[in-house]
């Protein structure tokens, strides 16, 4: 049943904690929200290059050419360990926000499961990299 | 009536998830060798000449691949960048910025559609 007349009490305004943004724990979350540049440029820079393969030789070869400039291997440099920062971050949070169970079903350990993305990613990166360097196919 | 952002947020939420989770997996061989090794000289240049670049890139898995490489992480990039807005400069403009955002992403998402259909 709702009230009569509406309470007193108001709602006090947001307020940013003191530590927010680069103290203490905030640290680590403002970089992985700031990550979110550097996946936004690197999916133009990966659309570029595709996007050049498609059009010849010539376009292609000119992205290769690019690519060996300072700034973009300073970009590169920095995107590793941006990608390297978000994959350590993001698998830690993962076992934690799995279900209790569902339905009979009861997620692995979490260990298991942080074991499973760590072999999956080194796994998936070792085969493309392989294949990118031309060690197969 | 619910706000159309709202009603996508289950879809933009799955991008954005699968952007960080595949979009990691798939961008950190993508970047060690064709962003440093290979210009680095690491790596032989050849090792992704047109011929095989190609051949690779026009194989559908290379295709599939190509595809979440980049529009995946569009959508984690335009989903955190929402985020790190909203917590720098308030909500007040994300009635413009969201959707802006994910224009982008979507844009770049057809436009890798486009890019790797064409290989």
């Amino acid at each position: 049943m709702a009230p009569s007349k509406p309470g007193s009490t108001r709602t006090a305004p947001p307020q940013l904690p003191d530590q927010f943004p680069f103290g203490g724990r905030y640290l680590a979350y403002t970089l992985f929200d700031l990550t979110g540049i550097l996946y936004l440029l690197l999916g133009f820079v990966v659309l570029c290059a595709v996007w050049s393969l498609g059009s010849g030789e010539a376009a292609w070869n000119s992205v290769l050419d690019r690519h060996r400039s300072i700034f973009y291997i300073a970009f590169h440099a920095i995107s590793l360990v941006g990608v390297i920062f978000v994959g350590i971050r993001f698998f830690s949070f993962f076992p934690k926000a799995q279900l209790p169970r569902i339905g009979p079903v009861k997620p692995p350990p979490k260990p298991v499961i942080l074991a499973t993305l760590y072999a999956l990613w080194i796994g998936v990166t070792a085969f493309l990299s392989i294949v990118l360097a031309g060690g197969i196919f | 009536m619910k706000h159309p952002l709202l009603k996508l947020e289950p879809l933009i939420w799955l991008l954005f998830g699968q952007g960080i989770l595949l979009g990691t997996i798939l961008l950190t061989p993508w970047v060690l060798v064709v962003g440093l090794a290979i210009p680095l000289g690491i790596v032989p240049a050849d090792a992704l000449s047109y011929e095989r670049a190609a051949m690779l890139g026009s194989h559908i898995i290379g295709r599939v691949i190509l595809l979440g490489l980049i529009a995946l992480p569009l959508w984690k990039g335009a989903h955190h960048m929402r985020h790190t807005l909203i917590d720098f400069g308030g909500a007040e403009r994300d009635a413009l910025v969201a959707p802006l955002l994910y224009l982008l992403a979507t844009i770049g998402s057809v436009m890798a559609v486009v890019a790797v259909v064409r290989i």
